[in-house]
C-alpha cells in the first residue's frame, strides 16, 4: 500500500531539478580572455601577479634602454650630463667599427666585407629551385672558399700553392654563376660546350670532363689576371670583434663535420681498434670543459711541436675548437644514424654496395638530412660557446665589448656594451634556431 | 720461369686480398690506426721531452707537494699560502663541486617550475615562460656571468651601507655575510643521535610502504614515531647543554668579521647559471610531460583522481622516464661549465690551478692532466652513479 503511495506523491509534488549554470562564452573578446587569462580565481591572481612583474621588469628597463638614452655624445661625461639615468648608447655605436671588424686596419676591411660577402654569395644558389647537385655546390664551398677567404683577411704573400687554390676557388664562384645565368635562360651550361669535343677522346663522364676542363681554362685565366695583385699583410693579431667570432664557429663547425662523421662511422665500426680509439676520443674531449681544452691549446701545444716552429695563437684556438665541437657532432651524427633503419644497410649490401659506397650515398645522406635541426642546434651552442676565447685574450665581440670600459672615453662603462652584445647573440642565435625548428617540422612532415 | 710466374701471381692475390677480403682489409686497417697513433704520439713525444729538457723542467708530479706561496679568496677547507699546490688542488676541486652543486640543485627546482608554467592554460604565464627561455639559453652564458657579477654584484652598495636583514644577513659588493653555526665538542653526541634517527627513519619509510603495498592501509603511528624520533633528538640536544652556538657577521671599521661568507664572484656566477640552465632544463621538463598520453590524464580523471595526486603518482612518474637522461647530461654540463666562473675571478679549479698554479710553476703538461683527469673522473662518476638509477627508473615499466 504505502510502496505505492509513494510515486504518486512524488509525481503531485513535483520538484524541478536545479538548473543549469549559464554557458561559458568562449568566443568574442570577452571569452577569449575569461578562457585564457582570468578563469577561475587562481588563474586571475596568476595573471595579475605576472602581469606586475613585468610590468615592475619591463618599464625600468625600457626607460632607461630607450626613453632617457643617449644616441649621441662623444664622452662617457657628456653622456652622463645629457641623462644621468639613461644609457649611452654613443659608446656602442663609436665603437661599432671596432665591435664588428677588431683592430683591422680601417681602410683594408673592404677586405673583410669582400670576403664575407663571396661566402653568402656562393651559398645563396643553395636557395634557387632550378639548381641541382646543390651538395657538390656545398662541398665545394667548404674545401675552397676558406682558401680564398683566408687570401683575402690575411694578405700578403702566402705561397703559390694558396694562390693557386684561391684562384681556382674564385674560377668556380664565376662558373657557378655562368651556369646558373645559363640554366635561368634555358641555354646550355659552360662546360657542355666541351662535351662533343672530349666525347671524341673519352666516352665516360664527358660531361664532368666538360665542367672541370671550362673550370682550369677560367682558373689559368684568373690566377693570370691577378699574378701583380697583392694585398698588404695583415697579422691575425689585430682580428677581433664580430669578425673573429665568425671565422672561429664558422671553420670550426664546418671542420667539425667531417671529423664527427669520421668518428662517429668508427664508433660503429666492426674494428674493434678503430671503434675503441673513436670512443676514447668523444668520451674524453667530451667529458672536459671547453675552457680546459682551450687552455690546453695555449699552453700545452706550444710543447707537442718543436721550438723553432712559429705557432699562431689563432690557429691553436681554432684547432682545439675544431677537435671539441668534432666530438659533439660525432655524437649528433650517431644519433642520425642509429635512426636509419637495419633494412637501408641489408639494401645497399644486396646489391653489392661496398661500405664507402653505401655510408656515401645510403646511409649519411639519409642521416645528416634527418640530422640538419641538431646541427644547427650543436652550431648555436658553439657560436654562444666561441665568447669562452675571450678568458684566453683573443679579442673577440666579447672582449672587444668588454674593451669599451677601459677606453678613456668611455672609462667604466660596462653595462650598455654587454647588452648591446647580448642582443647581438640573442638575434643571431634565436634566427637559428626559428629556422632549425621549421626545418625540423618540415623534415618530420614527409615522413 | 713458371715459378718467377706462380710467385707474380701469387703476390697479386695477397694485394687483392688486402683491398678485397674484408677481414684481411680490417687488420690492415686496424694495424694502420695503430701506427699512425704511435707514431704521431711518438713525434708529439719525443718533442715534448726535448722541450722540456731545454726549459729545464723534466715532467713529473713532485711540484704538488712544494709550497704555493699565493692566497686564495675563498676557500671551504682551511688554506693559507704556505701550503703545498696539492692543497691548491684540493681547494679547487671543493669550490668548483660546491659551486656546480648549488647550481644543480636551483637550477632544476628553477627548471621544473619554468617547464611547468610553459604548458599552463593560462596564456600569460605561458609566454612569460616561453620567452624567459627563448631569453636566457639564446644569449651566452659568458655573457650573462659577466653581467651579474659587473652590472649587478659590483655595484651594490659598499660593506658600511649594505643591505642587511634582522641584523644578520648582509648584502654588499664584496659578497653575502650570514650567521654561520659553531659546534662545540658535546656537538657529537647529538650528531650520533641524529644519524641513528635518519636510519630509523629510512628504515621506518620502507616498512610502511611495503605495510600500504600489501594491505592498502596507511601504517598506524606512523606519525607519531616520526614525532618521537624526532623528540629524541631534540631531548639529547638539550640534554648535553644546547653545544651549538651561531656566529653573527658585524661590522668591524670597514669589513664584516665572523660568520659564512660568499664572495660576489660566487653569487654571479651561481645566479647566472642557475638561470641560463633552468632554461634548458625547463624545456627538458616540458618536452618529458608532453611526451605523456593524454588518455593517462583523462583516465586519472575518470577514476576521480583529485588534480594534485595525478601530478604526483600519474605523470611525474611517468615523466621521469623521459625527463631523467636529458636532465643527466645537463646536470654534467652544469659541472663542466661551472669552469667559467673563471671568467670573473671565482677561484675555483680552472683558475686556481690552469691559470695561477701553471702560470707560477710553469708544468703546462701535468696540470692540464691534473684538471682534466679531474672533470673527467667527475664526469664518468656521476654519468655511471644517475645510469644506474635511471636504468632503476625505467625497469619499472612493463
Amino acid at each position: 500500500m504505502d510502496s505505492q503511495a509513494t510515486p504518486k506523491t512524488e509525481l503531485l509534488n513535483f520538484i524541478p531539478s536545479p538548473s543549469r549554470p549559464p554557458v561559458v562564452i568562449t568566443h568574442g573578446f570577452t571569452g577569449w580572455l575569461k578562457k585564457h587569462l582570468f578563469g577561475g580565481f587562481w588563474n586571475t591572481l596568476l595573471t595579475i601577479a605576472v602581469f606586475t612583474l613585468l610590468y615592475l621588469l619591463l618599464k625600468p628597463f625600457l626607460e632607461w634602454s630607450l626613453v632617457k638614452a643617449v644616441w649621441t655624445a662623444s664622452s662617457r661625461r657628456e653622456c652622463l650630463s645629457i641623462s644621468p639615468d639613461g644609457a649611452c648608447w654613443a659608446a656602442v655605436i663609436r665603437w661599432s667599427n671596432n665591435l664588428i671588424y677588431g683592430r683591422y686596419p680601417d681602410p683594408l676591411q673592404w677586405r673583410i666585407n669582400l670576403g664575407i660577402g663571396i661566402g653568402i654569395i656562393w651559398l645563396l644558389p643553395l636557395a634557387l629551385k632550378k639548381i641541382k647537385h646543390k651538395i657538390v655546390i656545398g662541398l665545394m664551398a667548404v674545401v675552397f672558399y676558406p682558401f680564398l677567404a683566408s687570401y683575402l683577411f690575411l694578405g700578403g704573400d702566402r705561397g703559390r700553392l694558396h694562390y693557386v687554390i684561391a684562384s681556382v676557388a674564385l674560377a668556380y664562384l664565376f662558373m657557378l654563376y655562368m651556369n646558373i645565368i645559363l640554366i635561368y635562360l634555358g641555354k646550355k651550361q659552360t662546360g657542355q660546350y666541351f662535351e662533343s669535343l672530349i666525347e671524341r677522346f673519352v666516352p665516360r663522364r664527358a660531361d664532368l670532363l666538360g665542367h672541370l676542363t671550362f673550370l682550369l681554362i677560367l682558373s689559368v685565366l684568373i690566377a693570370f689576371i691577378f699574378r701583380d695583385f697583392s694585398l698588404q699583410d695583415v697579422s691575425t693579431d689585430v682580428w677581433g670583434g664580430l669578425f673573429l667570432t665568425i671565422i672561429i664557429s664558422g671553420f670550426s663547425i664546418v671542420m667539425a663535420l667531417p671529423i664527427g662523421i669520421l668518428l662517429a662511422l668508427g664508433r660503429r665500426s666492426q674494428m674493434p681498434v678503430v671503434r675503441w680509439f673513436s670512443i676514447a676520443t668523444i668520451e674524453l674531449v667530451r667529458s672536459v670543459p671547453m675552457i680546459t681544452v682551450l687552455f690546453m691549446s695555449v699552453t700545452m701545444m706550444p710543447l707537442f711541436f718543436p721550438n723553432t716552429m712559429d705557432l699562431n695563437k689563432l690557429a691553436q684556438v681554432i684547432i682545439a675548437v675544431c677537435i671539441f665541437a668534432g666530438a659533439y657532432m660525432a655524437e649528433t651524427v650517431r644519433g642520425g644514424l642509429q635512426a636509419i633503419p637495419k633494412g637501408q644497410f641489408d639494401a645497399a649490401k644486396s646489391i653489392g654496395l661496398g661500405y664507402w659506397y653505401t655510408m656515401a650515398f645510403i646511409i649519411l645522406p639519409q642521416a645528416l638530412r634527418a640530422m640538419i635541426p641538431n646541427i644547427v642546434t650543436s652550431f648555436i651552442s658553439l657560436f654562444k660557446d666561441t665568447t669562452l676565447v675571450s678568458i684566453i685574450g683573443l679579442f673577440d665581440l666579447m672582449l672587444m665589448a668588454r674593451n669599451i670600459s677601459i677606453d678613456k672615453n668611455w672609462f667604466g662603462l660596462h653595462t650598455e656594451p654587454l647588452v648591446a652584445i647580448s642582443v647581438l647573440f640573442f638575434i643571431f642565435c634565436y634566427t637559428m634556431s626559428q629556422y632549425s625548428q621549421r626545418l625540423e617540422r618540415h623534415l618530420t612532415k614527409g615522413r | 720461369m713458371l715459378d718467377s710466374k706462380d710467385r707474380q701471381v701469387s703476390s697479386n692475390r695477397t694485394l687483392k686480398k688486402l683491398i678485397h677480403d674484408s677481414a684481411v682489409r680490417s687488420k690492415v686497417i686496424q694495424v694502420l690506426v695503430v701506427v699512425v697513433t704511435f707514431s704521431i704520439g711518438y713525434y708529439l713525444f719525443s718533442n715534448i721531452s726535448q722541450n722540456l729538457r731545454q726549459m729545464e723542467l723534466p715532467f713529473g708530479f713532485g711540484f704538488i707537494t712544494s709550497t704555493a706561496g699565493f692566497d686564495v679568496s675563498w676557500s671551504l677547507i682551511p688554506y693559507d699560502p704556505s701550503m703545498s699546490y696539492g692543497r691548491v688542488y684540493l681547494v679547487g676541486i671543493v669550490n668548483t663541486l660546491v659551486l656546480s652543486a648549488f647550481i644543480i640543485l636551483f637550477s632544476t627546482l628553477l627548471g621544473f617550475v619554468v617547464g611547468i608554467m610553459r604548458l599552463s592554460r593560462n596564456l600569460l604565464v605561458a609566454q612569460f615562460a616561453k620567452w624567459y627561455v627563448e631569453f636566457f639559453r639564446n644569449v651566452p652564458l659568458l655573457i650573462q656571468i659577466v653581467f651579474w657579477f659587473i652590472v649587478v654584484f659590483s655595484t651594490l652598495p659598499a660593506p658600511r651601507q649594505s643591505f642587511g636583514i634582522f641584523d644578520a644577513l648582509f648584502l654588499n659588493n664584496r659578497g653575502f655575510y650570514f650567521p654561520s653555526p659553531v659546534f662545540q665538542p658535546g656537538f657529537v653526541w647529538t650528531a650520533i643521535v641524529g644519524a641513528l634517527a635518519l636510519i630509523c627513519f629510512i628504515f621506518l619509510k620502507r616498512s610502511s610502504n611495503r605495510f600500504r603495498k600489501s594491505t592498502g592501509k596507511n601504517m598506524r603511528y606512523y606519525y607519531q614515531l616520526l614525532l618521537a624520533l624526532l623528540a629524541v633528538v631534540t631531548v639529547v640536544f638539550i640534554g648535553t647543554g644546547k653545544p651549538l652556538d651561531w656566529t653573527l657577521p658585524s661590522l668591524q671599521g670597514f669589513n664584516f668579521e665572523g660568520g659564512g661568507f660568499i664572495p660576489t664572484a660566487f653569487a654571479a656566477a651561481f645566479v647566472a647559471m642557475t638561470i641560463y640552465r633552468s632554461a634548458s632544463i625547463g624545456e627538458t621538463v616540458r618536452a618529458g610531460i608532453q611526451s605523456i598520453d593524454t588518455g593517462q590524464l583523462e583516465a586519472a580523471t575518470a577514476i576521480g583522481f583529485p588534480p594534485f595526486k595525478t601530478l604526483r603518482f600519474i605523470v611525474i612518474p611517468q615523466a621521469a622516464r623521459a625527463i631523467l637522461p636529458p636532465l643527466i647530461n645537463l646536470w654534467l654540463t652544469i659541472v663542466k661549465e661551472s669552469s667559467l666562473a673563471v671568467a670573473i675571478g671565482f677561484p675555483e679549479l680552472v683558475s686556481v690551478f690552469m691559470q695561477t698554479s701553471l702560470n707560477q710553476t710553469g708544468r703546462a703538461i701535468e696540470i692540464v692532466l691534473m684538471v682534466m683527469g679531474f672533470y673527467m673522473c667527475a664526469s664518468l662518476t656521476i654519468s655511471f652513479l644517475l645510469n644506474q638509477y635511471n636504468k632503476r627508473i625505467q625497469m619499472q615499466e612493463g
